[in-house]
């Protein structure tokens, strides 16, 4: 999935109020910034996916907070 | 707006030579507006039902007094009250009542609360993907709690957080209906209703404390729940009300009643007890079922009156029991929409002009007197 297709995923994700999607579609976003070695992106994004993550009460919530921490991020 | 006591004399003199509250007690905005101070933020008002959050992440947003509120109950079973809103913006955080499943997110910047109260994370807040900042102190953050206390089915709040504990502010009434404190069950939605009042909310409480009305306003009563089968309930503040010596649990032709508690004093058996607890909510307790009856003012001349049956045993919830919780809960509300027009009618009575408050049976109003009592007790300095 390319970064265009992503936004356009992200988009129909929010209007459709599907938060697992957010979830991962976000994740997918922070792990491209990551790999492109934009660490502040890639935060923005894990951010988003931990927000929506803890708002669904999806367990990935716990894995995206060790990311956000390791990153000085997040408490 | 100041009250002294000694404008309040005559209300607080002996049943015999009292009079009731003034006018402006029913009619002055003003009044209302220090009666929510005085009365309601700084006393254990009734609020709503355990079954308004009956799960672990239910959550209901009311409105009680102007204040926006969220009765939440946690993971672990634990019913809390909060101010509905987000620390960040004073935004509302729940909009509608729901289940949330991990964390209520504020839905302007997303900062997110466990379902406890806490802060858990506050995104982009030291910057876009930074989520903490040393200003941002998250355990001084947590959500406004509201002190809270459940009893009998109801959610109570001491919104300013000065009363005594609740176990000591209602001391006399908890020993005296322990054998009611013991878990309740909703048991189907026709136990539910709500009745808008073109009225002051102490008078609904004022009509329920006496049995005075009973063979005049219900008289389908009258046949097996006469007015000398009733007694006045003298328990001191902050309690009035009335009881009977009389209860006949209702049965079907095939004589099948609802069950009753188990073990509790033989007195229950055949009688019941109709507290009013101050301010604004009158209980019915009978050994098969009880009720709440929460009187939540909109105004100075208008209330909603929440009603919520509940039942001793969660298998009255099943279809088997559904036309007698149907016909009980329609004999109630039958009840209570008898009395809406005295309601109403006293409200529109306390724009006469010439009008001292009325003049107390020494007899037959002495509720209704100790409340007014106490309501003076609560407004003046």
């Amino acid at each position: 999935m390319n970064r265009a297709e992503l936004d356009a995923n992200l988009i129909a994700a929010h209007e459709a109020g599907n938060k697992p999607r957010l979830v991962a579609l976000y994740t997918q976003a922070a792990d491209l910034a990551e790999a492109d070695g934009d660490i502040d992106a890639c935060c923005f994004y894990l951010t988003h996916a931990y927000v929506f993550a803890l708002a669904s009460g999806a367990a990935e919530a716990g894995a995206l907070h060790v990311r956000l921490l390791a990153h000085g991020r997040e408490e | 707006m100041t009250i002294h006591a000694s404008d309040l004399a005559a209300v607080m003199q002996p049943v015999s030579n009292a009079r009731g509250l003034p006018n402006q007690f029913y009619t002055d905005p003003a009044v209302f507006e220090e009666e929510k101070k005085r009365v309601f933020f700084r006393n254990w008002a009734a609020l709503g039902f355990i079954s308004d959050a009956p799960g672990p992440g239910d959550a209901k947003p009311l409105t009680f007094l102007g204040q926006p509120l969220v009765m939440i109950r946690d993971k672990d079973g634990t019913l809390r009250v909060f101010q509905n809103i987000c620390r960040h913006r004073g935004m509302i955080l729940v909009d509608k009542a729901g289940k949330i499943e991990r964390a209520i997110r504020c839905p302007y910047h997303s900062w997110c609360y466990e379902l406890d109260g806490r802060l858990r994370t506050t995104p982009h807040v030291g910057g876009p993907g930074t989520n903490r900042h040393d200003a941002i102190k998250r355990d001084e953050l947590g959500l406004f709690e509201v002190r809270s206390h459940t009893w009998l089915g109801m959610v109570f709040i001491n919104l300013d957080g000065t009363a005594p504990a609740f176990e000591e502010y209602a001391a006399t009434a908890i020993a005296r209906y322990a054998d009611f404190d013991r878990p309740l069950y909703k048991c189907g939605d026709e136990g539910t209703f709500t009745m808008e009042v073109k009225g002051n909310w102490k008078l609904a409480i004022e009509n329920g404390a006496e049995s005075y009305h009973l063979p005049w306003i219900h008289p389908g009563l009258n046949s097996y729940s006469r007015l000398e089968d009733h007694y006045h309930l003298d328990i001191g503040d902050p309690f009035c009300g009335q009881g009977t010596t009389v209860y006949n649990p209702m049965l079907t032709d095939g004589g099948r009643r609802f069950p009753a508690f188990s073990s509790q004093d033989p007195k229950w058996a055949t009688g019941a007890e109709y507290p009013m607890f101050f301010p604004n909510v009158m209980i019915g307790l009978q050994n098969d079922h009880t009720y709440g009856f929460i009187v939540v003012p909109e105004g100075h001349d208008r209330s909603v009156e929440h009603v919520q049956i509940f039942y001793t045993d969660p298998k009255v919830a099943g279809e088997e029991w559904r036309e007698m919780r149907e016909t009980n809960a329609r004999t109630w509300r039958s009840v209570f929409d008898e009395d809406i027009f005295v309601v109403e009618g006293m409200q529109r009575g306390r724009h006469a002009s010439m009008f001292d408050g009325g003049k107390f049976s020494p007899v037959m109003d002495n509720p209704t007197h100790d409340f007014h009592a106490w309501i003076a007790r609560q407004m003046t300095v």
